[in-house]
């Protein structure tokens, strides 16, 4: 009979085991796959026009090489970004009180999924790109702000994973009851430090422009950048946020406690 | 867009448990990897850069002093996090390890296939040991204090002789055009770059060059003791860092 009874409740844990909810790995798997196309894709541009058609901005071919990538996604960017904001907006959820606990559990999973994803990005941008863009200086004189390799990381890999993050933390904001409800200073921080890349950029090239035209990298003229790229030190506290409601959601409670509960 | 937050559970067994558990260890982890190899990479391109980019960039005076001031601070801030809230102390080895790799990544994609400068030029220096040393030091004693007095002065102080063996086949003297240069200089000349003409003509300044054969364990000293405080103060920020802080509007 005991035998039969802990049969029984295996079979039900299986059943219900399954029916727990699981991060969106398919779709995060697709989305990364298509990310890492996209960067190598523009790696191997980089390879091979840098040399021969990026060296004079005044040549005609540097404005049909990288002139015209430049536009193309500046606007495919702020298309994006705008689209991206606008459907999470419009198609938040306007009833959170109401969410039941296994759906808010497979929110906290999405919003991970989307992290993890920025996390892709900022990997590729801040070591790959930003370290290409150290080399480059190192062997030609620039003419420009923008350089091959200045399209490449500023205008093309941190406008990504400035998206990446704003998609996340709008995903929390209209999606998840905590984030809803309150703001998240170290998620802010998270978001806020990488988009201020963007305004410290303006300081770098007037700089570069006006009085260091060379390119040691650890000069006092990229500190901004250094301190900005800090704010994500603020990830732990997201984590703490984050794993402290997730224990909430996932604890177990005896049939006493869940009957004196009901 | 106020809500109330509910209080229910989602599982109702321990598998269920466990499977969600799992769903956020594969989630969280390669997170926190991609993220130290990101940070790292960024902080130490534009605070050591140049010092670790090039093999006659490593010279005896400012790049045992400004690495171990920025390969501490990583470990420090995110040692607090793995320390004070998981009892990993792992912070120094993971965080120096994932700059290794990345660094290793970038220098073979950026500096040698991009910029065509060999490998033995611009491969990355040794650091695991450092963080071991820092991990090692705050399981033995549990204490931020002696972690900072003994490891972090000692991560200043090694950071030369860690990397010893490695750099010494490239202080060996030779003559090129009747001027005496050590092969890593050859390697500065053959391979010109935008700036280096400048940071040969102001290293070793003043009386460092007539200063007998003390100049590295000089500057190694120094550098351990700055780096003790440099350590406590990034302890203090990565303290500040894991704080779950909820407001309710920005201004």
């Amino acid at each position: 009979m005991a035998t039969l009874a802990s049969s029984v409740k295996a079979d039900v844990d299986k059943a219900l085991s399954e029916r727990s909810p699981t991060a969106p790995w398919a779709k995060f798997f697709l989305a990364t796959a298509a990310l890492l196309t996209l960067f190598t894709c523009y790696r191997f541009y980089q390879h091979a026009t840098a040399f021969t058609y990026g060296l004079d901005f005044f040549s005609p071919e540097f404005q049909k090489y990288w002139m015209s990538l430049l536009y193309s996604e500046l606007s495919i960017e702020v298309l994006f970004g705008v689209g991206a904001g606008l459907y999470l907006w419009a198609t938040r959820d306007r009833n959170l009180d109401k969410i039941k606990p296994g759906e808010e559990l497979r929110r906290y999973m999405v919003m991970m999924s989307l992290l993890l994803a920025f996390g892709v990005i900022f990997y590729i941008v801040a070591s790959i790109y930003t370290e290409s863009d150290a080399a480059w200086h190192q062997i030609t004189i620039r003419d420009t702000d923008f350089t091959p390799t200045h399209i490449g990381l500023f205008y093309f890999g941190v406008p990504c994973f400035i998206l990446a993050s704003f998609v996340a933390f709008m995903y929390a904001r209209t999606r998840i009851p905590q984030f809803a409800n309150k703001l998240s200073l170290p998620f802010a921080l998270l978001v806020a430090g990488p988009f201020m890349i963007m305004p410290n950029l303006g300081l770098n090239e007037w700089g570069h422009t006006f009085f260091y035209a060379e390119e040691l990298f650890a000069a006092p003229i990229h500190w901004g950048f250094v301190a900005l790229g800090w704010s994500a030190f603020a990830a732990g506290g997201l984590i703490v946020q984050v794993l402290t409601r997730v224990v909430q959601l996932t604890r177990l409670m005896s049939v006493d406690k869940a009957a004196s509960a009901a | 867009m106020t809500a109330a937050v509910p209080n229910d559970t989602a599982v109702t067994t321990t598998a269920e448990q466990r499977r969600s558990y799992l769903q956020f260890d594969m989630l969280i982890i390669p997170l926190v990897v991609l993220l130290f190899m990101g940070i790292f990479s960024f902080h130490f391109a534009l605070l050591v850069g140049d010092w670790d980019y090039w093999i006659d960039w490593r010279d005896r005076r400012w790049w045992p002093l400004v690495t171990p001031l920025a390969i501490t601070v990583l470990p420090a801030v995110f040692g607090y996090l793995l320390w004070d809230k998981l009892r990993l102390p792992l912070g120094g080895t993971l965080t120096i390890f994932c700059l290794s790799l990345a660094a290793w990544i970038s220098r073979y994609l950026n500096f040698h296939l991009l910029a065509n400068f060999p490998m033995d030029m611009v491969f990355p220096s040794s650091y695991v040991g450092l963080g071991l040393l820092l991990d090692c030091m705050l399981l033995l004693t549990r204490s931020w204090f002696f972690t900072g007095l003994i490891g972090a002065f000692l991560v200043g102080l090694l950071i030369y002789p860690m990397n010893w063996p490695i750099l010494a086949q490239y202080h060996v003297p030779v003559e090129m055009d009747g001027i005496l240069m050590t092969v890593a200089d050859v390697f500065g000349f053959e391979y010109v770059r935008t700036s280096i003409p400048e940071y040969l003509r102001i290293i070793e300044q003043s009386t460092l060059r007539t200063f007998g054969e003390a100049v590295t364990p000089l500057t190694a000293v120094f550098a351990g003791f700055i780096n003790i405080i440099n350590y406590w103060f990034w302890i203090w920020i990565g303290s500040l860092g894991v704080k779950a802080i909820w407001i309710r509007k920005i201004v």
